[in-house]
């Protein structure tokens, strides 16, 4: 590694400490300056009583001024205690965080795979056939991918593959089901958040290749007599490769609030879901934590893409 | 080469002998080659017309009920069925397109002044400035966009002028990116200089010279985000949290659709093929424009 790479890896390193503070604050703020009260999500009669509501908001400190209030929520949360959930039982929050951490991470992972895995090879064929049948159908094939709505496309997989044909369970009810029967369950939310994720990849691969098949280094290939399959893979692959490494980094928020909708709609016990019914109930200490937590997560994502960027290809650094 | 290559040569070549074209005609030129834009900017219009006249059509009040024909299936009477209150699902799908097309139009606008003035500034000062700025940009960028919609459409009662404001204040990042570059391009050339050296005001050089350069930039940008701003909203109205019933809502009515899936296929079909073409015409057009703008995509 050369020392301007190591150098721009720990800029971007030390960087991460402001961008998580700024990231706190901004949440901090927004859920502390909505004029909902949290303290009335814990009771459940409409008309209660005003002496017990103000003795529920002395118990959770809602009464203290804001800045101490935040100082105290970021002294936990360096240790990780987020607190107990408003509703949710009174779970601690980073236990309901934990339990359902597992459920999300599996459908982007599989999303993830299953649109690389179809994209890149549809992009490939229609750089190298540009303006061929095959390209015009994968273009006008992702413009259709990113102008369906994900939730629409859930209900219309639904209607389909569960009411009408009865081929798929319709959402995730029991969830004490045994592999491989249980595999049934993952395919609708997997195609759901896998659908705008191709359309992108898709496009892009093809004009990242594009351009590296314009470079004098393909010519100097293809003068020297190598065929076209050595050229294709062996060379030009390589190189139009790495641009799609920060895409996929890019694509993380997205997909984050992909699995909102696809995790409400498939009642999928994961991130989304919590966070979803978190909100509705304003419980403040879960919608907190989530928003942090998968705020923090994509800071730390795109700086390791940025690292596996600069270890492929220094030239980023000297930029 | 074919015949449509030889008369747009020809074409050129008549263009050479007159006298030089403004860059609008220029982008228009380039624009009206492209077909798939032109539908898409033709659909666009439609729409707003639509929008715009849906008081004056022929068509049921939104609101109305129809006795004894609930969840009628698509008909003569009713071309896309009736819902379970037996309103007329194609009425309320017209009266709809209002909805999206205003939060689309006011969300757009808060997006372009804050994405604009934030971008212009740092690209134009730099230094402390720009840095602050940016790194603001990247925190924002962090949050998934829909986490932070739905936490402010809860935390603030939900209505379409929340979801309007909300989209408005959490999407002008990327806006702001762009502009910041176009900026940083356009302030090192030799005629902002020139304006300097004659005493113009940093207010003067942002306004006059370097946002008409970024113009094009900013029209791309507001097309486009015309359609995420749609998608957005439509998802907010689906969870709940966008427009409130009774107002019509594509999103709203897709959620109401989903109670009746079972016997009911038009309720969840018709709103969401609505979207779908609503977005794609935008996506198209802003598309269209930005390779019309590009000169290096002039020629192809």
């Amino acid at each position: 590694m050369t020392a301007q790479a190591r150098n721009y890896i720990l800029r971007r390193v030390i960087m991460l400490i402001p961008l998580t503070l700024g990231l706190s604050i901004v949440i901090f703020a927004l859920i502390h300056l909505s004029p909902g009260d949290p303290a009335l999500a814990f009771v459940s009669e409409q008309n209660a009583d005003p002496r017990v509501v103000e003795q529920i908001r002395e118990d959770l400190g809602l009464n203290d001024s804001l800045p101490v209030q935040y100082w105290r929520w970021l002294s936990k949360v360096a240790t990780l205690d987020f607190g107990v959930a408003y509703t949710f039982n009174r779970t601690p929050v980073i236990d309901l965080v934990g339990q359902r951490a597992w459920g999300t991470i599996q459908l982007q992972i599989m999303s993830l795979v299953l649109s690389l895995v179809i994209a890149i090879p549809i992009g490939i064929i229609s750089a190298k056939r540009q303006y061929s049948a095959i390209d015009n159908a994968a273009t006008v094939g992702s413009f259709l991918g990113l102008a369906i709505p994900n939730f629409w496309f859930a209900l219309m997989l639904q209607l389909l593959l569960a009411v009408q044909l009865g081929w798929l369970p319709s959402s995730t009810a029991g969830q004490d089901v045994r592999w491989p029967d249980r595999g049934l369950y993952y395919i609708m939310p997997v195609l759901v958040l896998s659908l705008s994720l191709v359309a992108t990849f898709v496009r892009f691969m093809r004009s990242s290749f594009l351009e590296v098949i314009r470079q004098d280094y393909i010519t100097m290939a293809r003068a020297k007599g190598l065929d076209e399959r050595t050229i294709t893979y062996r060379h030009a692959l390589k190189n139009a490769i790495i641009p799609m490494i920060t895409i996929i980094g890019l694509q993380l928020p997205r997909l984050l609030s992909g699995s909102v909708i696809v995790e409400t709609i498939f009642a999928w016990p994961g991130l989304g879901e919590l966070g979803y019914r978190s909100i509705l109930s304003r419980d403040y200490p879960v919608i907190l934590a989530l928003t942090l937590l998968t705020g923090v997560f994509i800071l730390v994502v795109n700086i390791i893409v940025d690292v596996i960027y600069v270890l492929i290809d220094p030239r980023i650094a000297f930029e | 080469m074919s015949d449509a290559a030889l008369l747009r040569d020809a074409d050129d070549l008549h263009r050479l002998t007159r006298k030089p074209e403004s860059q609008w005609q220029i982008v228009w030129r380039n624009f009206k080659r492209n077909r798939l834009a032109i539908v898409g900017g033709v659909v666009v219009v439609l729409l707003y017309l639509i929008a715009i006249f849906a008081p004056f059509l022929p068509i049921q009040d939104y609101a109305q009920l129809n006795s004894g024909q609930r969840l009628q299936p698509p008909g003569a009477e009713h071309w896309m069925g009736t819902d379970r209150q037996t309103r007329d699902v194609f009425a309320r799908l017209i009266v709809a397109s209002r909805i999206s097309l205003a939060v689309g139009f006011v969300s757009v606008a808060i997006i372009m002044v804050l994405g604009v003035v934030l971008g212009a500034v740092a690209g134009y000062f730099g230094g402390f400035v720009d840095n602050l700025v940016m790194r603001v940009t990247d925190v924002f960028l962090a949050i998934p966009q829909l986490f932070l919609l739905l936490a402010a459409a809860a935390l603030f009662t939900p209505s379409l002028r929340t979801t309007m404001l909300v989209i408005g204040f959490t999407s002008w990042m990327g806006t702001a990116r762009l502009v910041r570059g176009e900026f940083l391009r356009v302030k090192a050339q030799e005629f902002v200089h020139a304006a300097r050296s004659i005493g113009a005001s940093n207010v003067r050089i942002m306004v006059r010279h370097l946002l008409p350069n970024t113009l094009a930039v900013i029209i791309v940008q507001a097309t486009l985000w015309l359609s995420f701003a749609i998608l957005l909203e439509s998802s907010l109205s689906f969870l709940g949290l966008g427009a409130q019933p009774p107002e019509p809502s594509w999103g709203g009515m897709l959620a109401d659709g989903r109670r009746d899936m079972r016997e009911a296929w038009w309720m969840t079909t018709f709103p969401g093929l609505a979207i779908f073409i609503t977005v794609l015409a935008f996506n198209l057009l802003g598309d269209g424009l930005r390779d019309a703008f590009d000169p290096r995509q002039r020629r192809r």
